[in-house]
């Protein structure tokens, strides 16, 4: 919680003095057990200058008094009927000021993280609604949204660069004032553990939209581009224009992150866009808010909720392009759809991450490297290692230290910062680790930790497995879920191919000290990242493009090659208005055809003359073309 | 700065409903530009949580005070201006209102007859429906139940409103923050719609900090989004920013010193909403926010009215006195709860001024004879909720301000008024204003509807300046 206009001391004298105004009552909260005093400088910025001072010096004077003495003052400024006019009169902007802010945002069914606006409404037995409107919500239908869309991209295309940048600022910035707040919501809507969420979700997108604010300006500006000489005195540039609407289907392991990532990309290009998000984490509202409250318009970025029949339906209004993060069944699906319309598409599906470590790496930090790749948002992450080379010399050493490791990992459910998984986010996905285990083992496999686990709870620990071939699904198929499987190795040859065969191409990891091996391995794979003595570093830098190759996808976004993804690419040559006419053109001669044929020569041939010919032989061309055109 | 050198025939200074219905009925001959402040909500984007309307859709953060901070002013700061926050009650004057006027400022026009014509043209310009009976609520019930009791005369209420759809179930309450089904007549949904798509140009969130009379042109300087300073020119600007905006702006661009009238004769029809707690649910919060009326003519004899009406929870807390626990349990008998407000005529005379280093302020007290209005309506208010059997009352201590008029009081004389009979600034044949500013004193009647009418009559002078 933090505020552009009060200090840590003023926020604090600020609470104190809403805790005392509404301590709770049975079921009512205290204002303190509520998130609303994130809005505060909703108030503060509509209000006047000497307003706010007064409220700094007020909440910065109650932040050092006891409760009790602020008791004495809300008391005394109720009955401010006596005493000397300046007096009374500071008495009652004291009671109307301090009442009129925090009451109103007690009780303005404020969205926070565990609905207490909500809650509070119920309490106090405020029930109103306007059907009509919610029918009418209801009622809008996909084509509305497409139709909003249309409109908005003109909206949109006619604002400069500089002002979309203002919203990506914004944006920064309200996320980076609430992240308790966002931290808390992808939490109850994942369970992922906090640090993961605040480590690759909002750090992430700050950090991304902060890349996006200093270097969209400069990556969008039109390039100018050489002419060959052939076309002497025409002026060439390229443009990145937007496409008009993107349609971004999210995922459901990185939900905040996947869908605000693009959206902003888009906007910054100059698109409209429709976030469908998945139905498995809709996180309904959320962005809605975050929206408004940074005001960018409602049809410039609409959410559409539903499953993937809802996802189909957006395709059949024809956005200009479809961005989507999610699994390769589905991405050949919106492929297919996309292919009648001849639609673009870009798709960010699954991998099968491999991590080849050869025997010269420091153990420690590998084993560590392996277990967070492995392990980090419970192991549904597109770019989790999901197999583990190791050289034959360092392979029982690597795995023991390993499995040591594995098992002082905390899994737990709730929101303590030191777990480290938490549980899986879908049932079906559950199901997908517990077949891909069984698969292993059946096949001689063996599982040398998180042998407790019951196979159904959705708290899985971590799943080394050791004995693995080429035979087994954990080898072949995306796990999604905490499972390490190990791989021993010969040498270089062998960890090449062993990486690279697989139907997926996304990311890689190279374990070595040797930089050259490093670097000549991390060139021999088909991927299309790869992380060097590091794990899922890639998508770490915004500035390095993000996708994969095979079936993880194609396209790439984030840094420069991002913001051509979500562009039109356009070029543009340019002529002076002049009465002169092409030697192409019509009509032809066949005096034009051996004058052409001569300036080519001169033009490309070798030769100490050939650039004089070029000279000659196009003038003559240039003169003969245009005597012949009148 | 930046200099655009934009030349319209008319500015218009405030998208509210003076400037709404001006700009509509000149808008097929000149070329207008509406500067206004406020934001330019589209229907679905109408803030919906109340400390949001509060901070954005009101000046100085949701309320604004007099030097004795003790009437509350609430001055909306959005496109439409009133007429997206109000109750969107359009009553005409009677003639005790005009006769008042007429008296005042030796002004022939005021009088029922001479306004009628343009009454009904503006009448013309929107959809009036009276509350149909599935419309009232709880509290409209306790109101007529305690009317009838205490043998005084009340009528459903007039109201700018389309299709509120009460039968579908609608609690209108929101409707106080912009309705947004579009049901209540705001301009955005009628005359400044309607001025729009003739062409008339709108700029929002842009407030204007100066203007100056050139003779023959006039000149509106002003900051765009608290940010970027634009000057405009035109041959003509009317004034619509209300009584306070009006006013400030005229001392802000130094016109204070030479009309000596400015700022004074400000009133506001204080309003002081009272509480009736009953056993029994009342659900004021229910379908039509207001239904009835008091059409007593004692009351206006006597010099206030009676309105049913309520308020959200954030507002219904400041009403509540105290803090802590008890406050909290109070408040869990909202539902409990009944409302009815007494808005005394105001007598006593405001003052708007602008001090040497440049401070605004606005002075304005109740008299004795106020506060025996004040005083007389609560008497009748509480035997009213007693007749209907409250257990507890609660008595509104802070009035509030909704109806902000004067200041810039229309009439012949230069000490008590800035406006000519033909709605021009004295000595500024360029400058004109017919909005509530020129009000030369509290009508005891709903402002909104004589705007209107006003508004249309000075068009009238407007198109025969060019």
């Amino acid at each position: 919680m933090s505020s552009r206009f009060l200090n840590e001391k003023e926020l604090k004298g600020f609470l104190k003095t809403a805790d005392i105004l509404l301590p709770g009552e049975g079921e009512l909260p205290r204002f303190g057990q509520t998130d609303f005093s994130r809005y505060i400088d909703d108030i503060l910025e509509e209000a006047t200058a000497t307003d706010v001072q007064d409220l700094k010096m007020l909440f910065g004077i109650f932040y050092w008094i006891p409760s009790f003495f602020i008791r004495i003052i809300l008391v005394v400024s109720e009955k401010s009927d006596f005493g000397p006019r300046f007096w009374q009169l500071n008495m009652r902007l004291i009671n109307i000021g301090l009442k009129g802010i925090i009451y109103s945002l007690y009780y303005s069914r404020l969205p926070d993280a565990d609905k207490n606006g909500e809650r509070i409404f119920n309490m106090i037995g405020w029930e109103t609604k306007i059907p009509g409107l919610e029918k009418q919500e209801n009622e809008m239908s996909l084509k509305d949204v497409r139709e909003n869309a249309r409109v908005a991209q003109e909206e949109i295309r006619k604002t400069s660069i500089k002002d979309r940048i203002n919203f990506i600022k914004s944006l920064k910035n309200y996320v980076l004032d609430n992240k308790t707040y966002f931290v808390k919501k992808i939490h109850e809507e994942t369970g992922k553990t906090r640090t993961d969420i605040l480590t690759s979700e909002i750090f992430a997108t700050i950090d991304f939209l902060n890349y996006l604010e200093k270097n969209a300006q400069k990556e969008l500006k039109v390039r100018n581009v050489k002419t060959p000489i052939a076309l002497m005195g025409k002026k060439s540039s390229v443009t990145l224009e937007p496409l008009g609407t993107m349609l971004i289907i999210s995922p459901w392991n990185y939900p905040f992150f996947q869908a605000l990532v693009p959206m902003a990309l888009s906007l910054v290009c100059g698109n409209a866009t429709i976030i469908k998000p998945s139905e498995h984490t809709p996180m309904k509202g959320v962005f809605e808010d975050l929206l408004k409250r940074v005001g960018i318009p409602s049809t410039w970025v609409q959410m559409v909720y539903g499953d993937g029949e809802v996802g189909k339906e957006l395709i059949d209004l024809k956005p200009d392009k479809v961005f989507f993060t999610g699994s390769v069944s589905t991405g050949k699906k919106i492929m297919t759809q996309a292919g009648q319309y001849l639609i673009p598409v870009e798709l960010e599906l699954g991998g099968k991450d491999p991590m080849i470590i050869f025997k010269d790496v420091d153990l420690h930090r590998a084993t560590s490297g392996a277990l967070w790749g492995a392990l980090t948002a419970s192991g549904q992450a597109c770019t989790s290692v999901e197999k583990v080379l190791v050289q034959e010399d360092i392979y029982e050493d690597f795995k023991s230290l390993l499995i040591n490791k594995a098992g002082k990992v905390k899994v737990g459910q709730g929101d303590q910062s030191e777990f480290e998984i938490g549980p899986m986010t879908t049932d079906f996905q559950i199901s997908v680790v517990r077949e891909h285990v069984e698969d292993a083992l059946s096949k001689g496999a063996k599982l040398l930790t998180g042998n407790d686990w019951d196979r159904k709870s959705k708290l899985v620990p971590p799943l080394v497995i050791d004995g693995v071939d080429e035979t087994m699904l954990v080898y072949q198929e995306e796990t999604f879920g905490p499972v390490i499987p190990l791989i021993k190795f010969k040498d270089e040859a062998q960890a090449v191919f062993m990486a690279n065969d697989s139907k997926y191409g996304l990311t890689a990891s190279v374990w070595s000290k040797n930089m050259k091996l490093a670097y000549r391995v991390a060139n021999a794979l088909n991927v299309g990242g790869v992380s060097i003595n590091n794990v899922m570093l890639t998508e770490g830098n915004p500035h390095l493009p993000f996708g994969g190759i095979k079936n993880s996808g194609f396209g790439r976004f984030k840094g420069k090659e991002g913001f051509s993804s979500f562009s039109n690419i356009k070029s543009i040559i340019a002529n002076s208005d002049t009465h002169h006419v092409e030697p192409h053109w019509y009509p032809f001669t066949e005096k034009k055809y051996g004058l052409f044929d001569k300036m080519t020569d001169g033009l490309f041939g070798k030769g100490p003359f050939s650039f004089l010919k070029f000279v000659i032989f196009g003038l003559k061309l240039e003169g003969h073309a245009n005597k012949v055109s009148k | 700065m930046d200099e655009s050198k934009h030349f319209y025939d008319l500015i218009i200074i405030g998208g509210g409903i003076s400037g709404s219905f001006i700009a509509e009925a000149l808008s097929q001959d000149l070329r207008i530009l509406i500067l206004e402040a406020g934001i330019n909500y589209k229907l679905k984007e109408y803030p919906i949580h109340e400390v949001h309307t509060s901070a954005k859709m009101y000046w100085g953060g949701g309320i604004e005070f007099n030097t004795d901070a003790n009437i509350a002013f609430l001055r909306p700061k959005v496109v439409g201006g009133g007429s997206v926050i109000n109750g969107a009650l359009v009553d005409r004057f009677d003639d005790i209102a005009f006769d008042d006027w007429k008296g005042q400022t030796k002004v022939n026009f005021f009088n029922s007859k001479d306004m009628g014509p343009w009454y009904e043209k503006a009448e013309s310009k929107f959809q009036i429906q009276y509350i149909p009976e599935e419309g009232r609520n709880g509290n409209a019930e306790i109101f007529a139940q305690g009317m009838k009791a205490k043998g005084f005369s009340y009528s459903p209420l007039r109201r700018a409103q389309k299709n509120c759809a009460y039968e579908e179930g609608n609690d209108c309450i929101e409707c106080l923050s912009g309705c947004r089904i579009g049901s209540k007549q705001m301009m955005s949904v009628s005359t400044l719609e309607r001025a729009l798509q003739n062409g008339v140009e709108l700029i929002s969130q842009f407030e204007v900090e100066n203007i100056e009379d050139h003779g023959d042109c006039v000149s509106v300087w002003g900051k765009h989004k608290k940010q970027r300073t634009f000057k405009f020119r035109s041959k003509k600007v009317v004034m619509a920013a209300g009584a306070i905006g009006n006013v400030r702006l005229l001392f802000k661009s130094g016109f204070g010193e030479k009309i000596p009238g400015i700022g004074k004769n400000f009133y506001t029809h204080p309003q002081y909403m009272n509480l009736g707690i009953f056993e029994k649910k009342i659900q004021s919060f229910k379908g039509a926010l207001q239904a009835y009326k008091s059409s007593e003519p004692r009351f206006r004899q006597w010099g206030f009215k009676l309105e049913n009406v309520f308020a959200p929870p954030a507002g219904l807390s400041m009403l509540i006195p105290g803090f802590g626990k008890k406050h909290m349990r109070q408040m869990k008998k909202i539902a409990h709860m009944s409302c009815i407000e007494v808005a005394i005529r105001d007598t006593e005379p405001g003052k708007m001024e602008q001090d040497r280093n440049g401070n605004f302020r606005i002075i304005k007290t109740l008299n004795a004879e106020d506060r025996k209005r004040r005083k007389l309506g609560l008497e009748i208010i509480n035997d009213m909720f007693e007749s209907c059997g409250a257990s507890e009352i609660i008595e509104g201590k802070l009035p509030v301000g909704l109806h902000l008029m004067g200041g810039c009081g229309l009439g012949h004389d230069a000490n008590e008024s800035a406006v000519n009979p033909e709605f021009k600034l004295f000595d500024h044949k360029n400058i004109y204003v017919a909005d509530s500013s020129i009000f030369p004193s509290a009508p005891g009647i709903n402002p909104s509807l004589t705007v209107m009418a006003l508004s249309l009559k000075a068009t009238d002078q407007i198109a025969k300046g060019f």
